[in-house]
């Protein structure tokens, strides 16, 4: 072991480890979507985004958007997240339209 | 002298006729809803005071408007302004101004709430509210509270102030500069991660290093000039390397804490994580005996022996070291098939060089776990697991000891027989766990069987329940005659 980790741990019985009739290049495991782990941001994107769109808040809908980027900064299969991902902004974006160019709420003048 | 005091003194009568009327036309507005009658009571006796001090220069006199009487909200109305001025030449002005007379009938004496439910009650608006902005609109209950808590000064009525304006876009500030500092930090974090990873990848990936001298294949691709990382995300680095004896290949990923992302940095000053970095090393089959061994430190030993299901059926953890032997370092704890296995793959080597209590003082806090095993669920069954933390850019020298456990262990389980003695405990616990692992299948086979043959049944109802009268009485007189026909006795018939 001390001449392993001197020489590099080439050899254990002196000669030459490497053997390159057995070298397999390198095949990435096929995962399932199940397999995937959970996408946290996304799914709170698109709950945020539905609730400032139905309710109106301009709050859940900022925040939406905060949870699209961090699930955009965090993405790792670019197929199975996009979905999620596109309808989580969709609907942060409609948010906010529908909260600062569309008619005010609806009971909310002061009394 | 006294021609100067009699020109003095008719301007004064009339002012004081002004005020008079002024003040009935106060009084008067004191009804509708915003007025406090005795805030204008104040407002006539500095008014008063004012006109005493003030003999010959004009009066102007502002009236606060009085407040719209319709539903909307937003349309303010212009303020009514008197103006008198005094001068020598006309002693005697009209006492009388003109004034608006504000209408008798309170606007809320003919409110009904049931008949107009839903509808915002009329009042009187603040000209700061009009002059907000669309954005800041009802639905906005920030700008509401905003507006509410500080009326805008006569000079400023068309602008908000800037403290104003804060308040009310609030929100909007805090989640666009947050976005600003997410966008910043993205770059800074990614940049961060990737000189870790390549830090690694030059002190022991690269050539004439200790991956190099170990493996004839480097990197993801098959040709020569193929990169030796692969990045599967802004945080997770993949380096791969085969063409050795004794073993298929070795993956070793590097996880790095989310310095990319904000949100998980702030989680992280909650629940602090380290970089590490996981190799793992898939065994040829015909190379690795009978080994089921775990080292990490004693809490993690005790979570892996709970959670890890090779180490749950073959493995315990150890209480004492073999006999006559140097052991590992106090804080670790080794979990394994039999003593006689931890002895042999636990050797002073790899005492002197990590595990043993004075090299473990300088490098444990590198080291998370090793796990190597031949009864690993999943994809491959020989498995060699190992765990280290980290080190940043700077002080990757310092795991060199630590990568060098990975030959090192590839050649000593390549290598390693068990005594047959121990082989035959080993054995039994893995024919036991295979007839287990056997039984368990069957079972899962039944229940498809049982549940195709069910699903057969129901599928077979669901078309009888289809079938039309005459085609059941059809069936059952097909199925009377079969019944008929196996009910008579066999006649045999012989040939004369």
């Amino acid at each position: 072991m001390k001449e392993a980790a001197s020489s590099g741990g080439g050899s254990a019985g002196g000669s030459d480890p490497r053997m390159a009739s057995t070298a397999r290049p390198y095949t990435p495991p096929k995962l399932s979507p199940q397999d995937l782990p959970i996408d946290y941001a996304g799914f709170l994107a698109v709950v945020f985004g539905v609730v400032g769109v139905m309710l109106r808040y301009k709050v859940c809908s900022w925040i939406a958007i905060i949870f699209c980027a961090q699930s955009l900064a965090n993405m790792k299969n670019f197929e199975n997240d996009l979905k999620q991902l596109s309808m989580a902004f969709m609907f942060a974006v409609m948010g906010l339209v529908t909260n600062y160019l569309g008619p005010p709420r609806p009971g909310s003048t002061k009394r | 002298m006294a021609t100067a005091a009699s020109l003095i003194r008719p301007p004064r009568a009339a002012l004081l006729l002004l005020l008079l009327a002024l003040s009935f036309s106060l009084s008067l507005a004191a009804h509708f809803e915003g007025f406090d009658s005795d805030d204008l009571h104040s407002a006539h006796a500095d008014d008063a005071a004012s006109a005493d001090g003030d003999d010959d220069e004009g009066l102007e006199v502002e009236l606060p408007p009085p407040p719209p009487i319709s539903l909307s909200t937003s349309s303010p109305s212009p303020p009514v302004t008197t103006t008198t001025s005094s001068s020598a030449s006309n002693p005697n002005p009209d006492p009388n101004p003109t004034r608006a007379t504000p209408n008798p009938t309170p606007a809320l004496d003919l409110w009904d709430e049931d008949e107009f439910e839903g509808i915002p009650v009329p009042e009187a608006t603040s000209s700061d509210e009009s002059s907000a902005p669309a954005e800041a609109a009802p639905s906005d209950p920030v700008a509401d509270a905003a507006a509410e808590a500080a009326p805008a000064p006569p000079g400023r009525a068309a602008g908000r102030r800037p403290a104003e304006l804060l308040r009310a876009y609030s929100v909007e500030i805090a989640c666009v500069s947050f976005l600003i500092c997410f966008l910043l930090n993205y770059f800074t974090g990614k940049r961060q991660n990737e000189a870790i990873a390549l830090a690694w990848a030059t002190r022991f990936a690269t050539r004439d290093s200790i991956f190099d001298k170990n493996f004839s294949l480097l990197g993801t691709g098959d040709g020569k000039d193929t990169p030796l990382l692969m990045k599967e995300g802004q945080d997770v680095f993949k380096f791969y390397a085969s063409g050795r004896r004794f073993c298929q290949g070795m993956l070793a990923t590097m996880e790095m804490r989310a310095r990319h992302d904000l949100l998980s940095k702030l989680v992280e000053l909650v629940f602090p994580r380290k970089d590490t970095i996981t190799f793992e090393v898939v065994m040829n089959e015909e190379t690795m005996d009978h080994v089921v061994l775990a080292v990490a430190r004693k809490k993690a030993a005790k979570t892996m022996q709970k959670e890890e299901r090779d180490l749950q059926r073959f493995a315990g953890v150890l209480t004492s070291a073999p006999a006559g032997r140097r052991w590992v370092a106090d804080e670790l704890a080794v979990v394994a098939e039999s003593k006689e296995v931890a002895g042999d793959m636990i050797t002073e080597a790899v005492l002197d060089q990590v595990l043993g209590d004075k090299a473990f003082e300088k490098f444990g806090k590198w080291f998370i776990s090793l796990h190597f095993s031949d009864q690993l669920a999943g994809s491959y069954k020989k498995v060699l697991s190992f765990k280290f933390v980290l080190p940043d850019a700077s002080n990757m020298a310092e795991m060199t000891r630590l990568v060098a456990l990975v030959p090192y262990y590839i050649d000593l389980i390549g290598r390693y027989k068990l005594s047959s003695h121990a082989r035959s405990k080993t054995e039994g616990a893995r024919s036991k766990a295979a007839q287990e692992a056997f039984r368990e299948q069957q079972g899962l086979r039944q229940e498809a069987l049982q549940r195709k043959k069910a699903e057969k049944k129901k599928l077979m109802e669901e078309a009888e329940a289809k079938l039309s009268a005459e085609a059941l009485r059809k069936k059952e007189e097909k199925d009377r005659a079969r019944q008929m026909k196996k009910s008579m006795p066999k006649v045999k018939m012989l040939r004369s």
